[in-house]
């Protein structure tokens, strides 16, 4: 990393953390925002984390709803704390990953995005259906922090530093040519000595663990879930479309994507109320027929031709 | 409910026989073909409530409208993608599949429709046992155009252009036999079939623009049970899945709600145990 990088990312992470308690004095309306995209950051980076191994996951709701209940229902029937409950909800999301990367990682391309959907699909139509679980009223979580949304907002924040400081270890360390070994072809890769499966799973894994801790985080801030919230396809296209929009495989893109995309949704959502998310779906294509390397790709030829 | 399980599977293998025909001979599997099948659906309920049109005398031209649309997304963006990786193909239908429902929740709201024709709530009994009508001939339709595509691609020149492009498209170009344009047609009667089977539902069920991804789901599981790509396992394939469902709503207790579940437990057993299909 250059030294002027350095700096502005200080910068960046200064102003972050300074935000909120500028926000919460002068609008606080603007904090619930900020809080939502950070959530919505994190979910795009540690969705990015599985695709670099070249796994399209439709399934990154079924970890947020999960880490959501788990900790909800902790909280409310066995009486724990909401941090440790919240720990717990990332936790058991690793697990689910960890069995259901082991059972459907051997899969490629198509099969594993169908069946990680049908999975997600399935959570909340059981969800749905269970009366320990609220059904389909959904259950009040208690507030996380006594509610207090700077203390809440530097809370996912730190999530967020988190999940950008295991990217970008990822992208630093030996894991990025594993993963991107394995993307690029499967079976060179194998051949070449790469425990294929287990680098999904990790991936897997880690991607779970951060978007369960994310869902719990939503359940304690917004105090309220319910499966069709929580387990929505929503939240797995978001946290793949941020990442295609800024710019897949890299620490930055998917964060950028992510803040572009929310401030386009919220938008949005004032004007037209419902069926904002046709955005996400008209991105999606055009990103794909006419910039397939994203925002990031964009940057990189704009200032390779400045260079020239 | 071995009746009520095998009715239901026509209509689920109507809905499935396209999507696999887009896999098996483009290569592209859709995750907007239940929007074309919503489509059709609101397009049969539309005609319905507005001129009275029975949404079955109304196939002909619901099925024509969603082929030139079918046709057109081919033309406009899932052509360019032929060639791209697979990962690239799925994103660009699944951004077609989410612009489609949201446009529909723009253009005619989220809340449920339902057509009340005259007839359904008739039943008729065969042999002794009691059938709703409108399941009926949704059943004897549903079937027959599986079969007649069965037919099509058996027997036609089109046909077997199709299937020849699906085994290898270099060669069938070498033969002679205009790729491009195969690919287009192949596309358009997929989602025509879809739109089909989605003015049909507007006869039993009500419609929504969110119905399209629990049948793209539903068919998944169909084409997966079958094998990806293998047309003719498809109608097996919706007898097992009607077939299923049909037990868990009958046996298992609030099984209406489980029964929704039931596909994805197929899909997951089937990858896992027999990636290839049941049906190969």
């Amino acid at each position: 990393m250059t030294a002027g990088r350095g700096i502005s990312l200080a910068v960046a992470l200064i102003l972050a953390v300074a935000f909120p308690f500028w926000a919460n004095e002068a609008q606080p309306y603007y904090l619930q925002i900020a809080i939502n995209i950070i959530i919505f950051a994190v979910l795009a980076l540690s969705w990015d984390i599985l695709a670099r191994t070249g796994q399209l996951s439709l399934a990154h709701a079924a970890f947020y709803g999960l880490g959501a209940y788990t900790s909800a229902l902790l909280t409310l029937r066995a009486g724990l704390a909401v941090i440790p409950a919240m720990l717990a909800g990332a936790l058991l999301a690793a697990i689910v990953a960890a069995g259901l990367g082991v059972l459907t990682l051997r899969l490629r391309g198509i099969y594993f995005a169908i069946a990680t959907l049908a999975f997600s699909e399935t959570l909340r139509v059981t969800t749905n259906q269970l009366q320990f679980t609220g059904a389909a009223t959904g259950l009040v979580a208690p507030p996380l922090l006594g509610g207090q949304r700077v203390v809440q907002y530097l809370a996912i924040l730190t999530v967020l530093v988190l999940v950008v400081l295991v990217s970008w270890l990822v992208n630093r360390s030996r894991l990025y040519f594993a993963f991107t070994a394995i993307r690029t072809n499967e079976d060179v890769a194998a051949t070449m000595g790469v425990d294929v499966v287990r680098y999904k799973v990790f991936a897997f894994v880690v991607s779970a663990f951060f978007a369960g801790i994310t869902g719990a985080y939503y359940a304690h801030v917004f105090l309220f879930i319910s499966p069709i919230e929580a387990y929505s396809l929503a939240v797995s296209v978001g946290a793949l479309v941020a990442p295609i929009f800024g710019g897949l495989y890299t620490t930055a893109g998917p964060v950028i994507g992510a803040v572009a995309l929310r401030l386009v949704e919220e938008f949005l959502r004032s004007a037209i109320r419902s069926g904002y998310l046709i955005i996400y779906g008209l991105i999606l294509a055009v990103v794909i027929l006419y910039m397939p390397s994203g925002l990031a790709g964009v940057w990189a030829t704009m200032r390779g031709r400045r260079r020239v | 409910m071995v009746i009520f399980g095998v009715l239901r599977s026509g209509l689920y293998a109507l809905a499935a026989v396209g999507l696999a025909l887009s896999v098996g001979v483009i290569g592209i599997v859709n995750f907007a073909h239940g929007e074309f099948l919503m489509l059709g659906a609101f397009l049969g309920y539309w005609l319905y409530a507005s001129y009275g049109v029975d949404p079955l005398a109304a196939i002909p031209f619901g099925a024509a409208a969603i082929f030139v649309l079918g046709g057109a997304i081919y033309r406009g963006a899932i052509q360019r993608v032929l060639r791209a990786p697979e990962l690239n193909q799925m994103l660009l239908t699944f951004g077609i599949s989410i612009f489609l429902q949201n446009l529909a929740v723009i253009l005619w709201t989220g809340d449920p429709r339902v057509a009340t024709v005259p007839y359904k709530a008739t039943a008729v009994s065969i042999g002794g046992f009691t059938v709703g009508l409108p399941q009926l001939i949704v059943f004897v339709i549903a079937m027959t155009l599986t079969l007649a595509l069965y037919a099509v691609l058996g027997r036609t020149r089109i046909g077997k252009a199709m299937r020849a492009v699906a085994q290898n498209r270099l060669g069938a170009a070498l033969l002679g036999i205009e790729v491009e344009r195969v690919y287009l047609l192949a596309f358009g009667i997929s989602t025509a079939l879809a739109a089909t089977a989605g003015m049909m539902i507007t006869l039993q069920l009500s419609v929504s623009p969110y119905i399209g991804l629990l049948y793209t789901l539903k068919a998944f599981a169909i084409i997966v049970i079958a094998g990806l790509g293998n047309i003719n396992g498809v109608i097996y394939a919706s007898l097992v899945l009607g077939l299923s469902e049909a037990f868990v709503e009958f046996y298992v207790p609030h099984g209406g709600g489980w029964a929704e579940g039931v596909f994805f437990l197929l899909i997951l057993l089937v990858l896992i145990v027999r990636p290839r299909g049941l049906f190969r």
